[in-house]
């Protein structure tokens, strides 16, 4: 791999390095032959978070490998080479265990971001030059100043305005008063419904019962006033066949009074007609005027009979005489006259 | 779709809300005018199920009296009875309810009694399927409330008096007491056809029902067709006296009242006066009249209860047994004549009681 490194002597004559970033290699724990690492193609490079050379953390308190006394210094490789497997494979089953961030969701992507406070621009450039220096070891340590980086990079700021937040609240209230008033106002109107029928009914009920009440009270007094009628009719009724009876009675004493007297001298009177008429007769007068008196009668008026003819005869006599002396008599008158 | 804002709606129905299908089981309903002739035109698809929709919108829309005047005015009420004759059950059930809801306005009454209708309505009281059935009579039993409905209803007294008997059978109790208040509705304007065919007996079984409902109608019916002697007469002869009495110790309020009310008009007669001083009805009336609750509005639904007792008091103290035990108990109707009763109606029926005790020959 080729990199790009420029030493060079700067315009004032001072010595600058700059190089790419490159990825560390992993080196092998032996030493190669000279021959076969020209011809190592395919190198695989190691991650720089766990590359055993890099430093990280706390760099005071460092691990004094320079200070190690050469024949413990394969005992400690061994050492640390237990320790690295130890925590390797402690690495491999954590990361297997451990589910790594899901997939972005489509139109999305993962972006890693720092959240401390303040940025850091994360690079690759290594420490190359080292100094230590040590303190007084009696002396206080100062408090560890505050770690500000320097500002590095672009700023870039957002600012969310008054409004453009969706207050979940806010909106929700004309929607839940539209849909809250309209069902009380349903309910109110079916309610108001329903009450004006159950006015309706009451009133009605009320009526009726008054109704029934009166209507009770007109056929009791309608009953009353029939059972007065009727006694009173029944009473008069009574009293009118009283009346009649008594009337009755009075008639049938004055007829039988009356009766009596008329009847008293029908005897008499009876007979006496009888006797006027001839019922009561005496067989010998009887006898003597139907036989006797007729004969007498009749010789009597045989006997007249005979007179009155003599008389008539005597009558035609004179009246002849008379007759024949008449003109006789006439002549007479005449002649004395004269 | 999204709610049309409030602001742009002149009525407060959500039934208003076009285009919505909110409910599945109810055709989407037009806007303004075009509501009703929309939806009585589904009327005469051949798809029941449409048609079953259309008239659940309609029964919604009926409810605003608005609709209702343009449903009666515009003459759609006679294309109901082509569907109260439908083949499908739910559709005449449906249709029922529509009149239902149509009657409890006066023009629609109006229109629905010169109408054929109520000719279909009759033929429906047969139908097989009970829900219809107990529809047909609510309807009914609506139009009877009004005294033009009662005379129209009254060439079909015979036929409900055959219903009554029918439905002891079943046990339909809502039909029972639909067709009981129906027919003392009818009796009232004139009990003569109910009485001729055997009303007396019939409603004198349903008295002991084991439904209160029931057994208020019943006692209702009773008390209707008892204003006429010859009922009055029924009525002892009958033995339905003992049954009324037992009645007033009911739990029910109405049903109390509706006995008091039937006993009242029987001891017109003398026969039922004497019957009822038999069957000692007069201490259970006694003790009614003395109840005060102190809720008013007991009082109230109590007032028909008190009438009737007093009037009942009345007519039985026209008998001189009833009287010289009235006489003991003066004290309790003076109290109810006077000033602390609310009711002037009350007052009054106390005083007549109290002329009637207090009369001599």
């Amino acid at each position: 791999m080729s990199f790009v490194s420029r030493n060079q002597k700067g315009t004032n004559g001072t010595y600058t390095f700059s190089s790419r970033p490159r990825p560390v290699e992993n080196r092998s724990k032996y030493r190669e032959k000279q021959t076969e690492k020209a011809e190592k193609a395919h190198s695989t490079y190691g991650n720089i978070m766990y590359d055993r050379r890099v430093i990280r953390g706390n760099t005071y308190a460092q691990r004094f490998l320079s200070t190690m006394v050469q024949e413990d210094l394969a005992e400690m490789q061994r050492q640390q080479e237990l320790r690295r497997r130890a925590i390797a494979q402690k690495n491999k089953t954590k990361e297997q265990l451990r589910s790594s961030t899901p997939e972005a969701v489509q139109g999305r992507k993962h972006n890693v971001v720092q959240t401390e406070l303040y940025l850091e621009e994360l690079s690759y450039n290594i420490e190359l030059s080292h100094i230590e220096c040590q303190t007084d070891p009696l002396l206080d340590r100062p408090a560890t100043p505050l770690f500000i980086p320097a500002k590095s990079g672009k700023d870039v700021a957002t600012q969310i305005e008054d409004g453009e937040l969706f207050d979940f609240d806010r909106e929700v209230q004309p929607l839940l008063e539209v849909l809250i008033g309209k069902t009380i106002e349903q309910s109110l109107l079916e309610v108001m419904e329903e009450e004006e029928l159950a006015c309706l009914r009451a009133q009605q009920r009320a009526f009726q019962e008054l109704r029934n009440a009166e209507l009770a009270e007109v056929q009791r007094l309608q009953e009353q006033e029939r059972r007065h009628r009727e006694e009173k009719e029944r009473r008069i009724a009574q009293q009118r066949e009283a009346l009649r009876m008594e009337k009755e009675t009075v008639e049938k004493i004055a007829a039988r009074a009356y009766t009596q007297q008329y009847l008293a001298d029908l005897v008499p009177t009876v007979f006496q007609s009888l006797r006027i008429h001839g019922f009561f007769y005496d067989p010998v007068e009887k006898d003597i005027e139907t036989n006797f008196f007729p004969w007498l009668m009749a010789e009597v008026n045989s006997k007249l009979e005979k007179r009155n003819a003599a008389r008539q005869l005597l009558d035609t006599l004179i009246h002849d005489v008379a007759q024949k002396k008449l003109p006789l008599y006439t002549n007479l008158e005449t002649r004395p006259e004269k | 779709p999204t709610i049309p804002p409030t602001t742009s709606e002149p009525t407060l129905d959500i039934s208003e809300m076009t285009g919505v299908h909110i409910d599945p089981s109810r055709a989407p309903v037009a806007f303004g005018r075009l509501a009703i002739p929309e939806l009585f035109a589904q009327l005469v698809e051949p798809d029941a199920a449409r048609r079953l929709r259309a008239l659940a919108s309609l029964c919604d829309l009926t409810h605003d009296p608005e609709r209702l005047y343009q449903v009666v005015s515009e003459g759609f009420l006679d294309q109901l009875e082509v569907l109260l004759k439908d083949g499908d059950a739910a559709v005449r059930t449906r249709t029922c309810e529509l009149l239902h809801l149509v009657t409890s306005h006066n023009i629609a009454r109006q229109a629905l009694l010169s109408s054929p209708l109520l000719a279909r309505l009759s033929q429906l009281l047969d139908d097989p399927s009970p829900l219809c059935r107990t529809r047909a009579h609510r309807v009914m039993n609506s139009l009877a409330l009004l005294p033009a409905g009662a005379k129209a209803l009254q060439a079909l007294v015979p036929k409900l008096m055959l219903k009554l008997q029918e439905e002891q059978e079943e046990k339909e109790e809502e039909v029972q007491a639909l067709l009981l208040s129906t027919l003392s509705c009818c009796s009232r304007l004139d009990a003569a056809p109910a009485l001729s065919h055997r009303g007396v007996t019939l409603i004198g079984r349903k008295l002991s029902h084991a439904c209160s409902n029931i057994r208020r109608e019943a006692a209702g019916a009773m008390m209707a067709l008892s204003v006429i002697v010859i009922a009055m007469s029924q009525v002892c002869e009958a033995a339905v006296l003992p049954v009324l009495a037992d009645l007033l110790r009911d739990q029910d309020v109405d049903v109390q009242a509706n006995a008091a009310g039937a006993i009242m008009n029987t001891v017109v007669i003398t026969t039922g006066k004497h019957q009822c001083l038999e069957l000692d009805v007069l201490p259970v009336l006694l003790e009614l009249l003395s109840q005060r609750k102190p809720d008013v509005e007991e009082e109230q639904r109590r007032k028909a209860l008190v009438l009737y007792s007093l009037r009942a008091l009345t007519s039985l103290a026209e008998a001189p047994e009833g009287r010289r035990r009235l006489l003991l108990q003066l004290p309790l109707l003076v109290g109810r004549s006077e000033p602390p009763e609310e009711d002037a109606d009350i007052r009054r029926a106390a005083r007549t009681a109290v002329n009637v005790v207090t009369w001599t020959p």
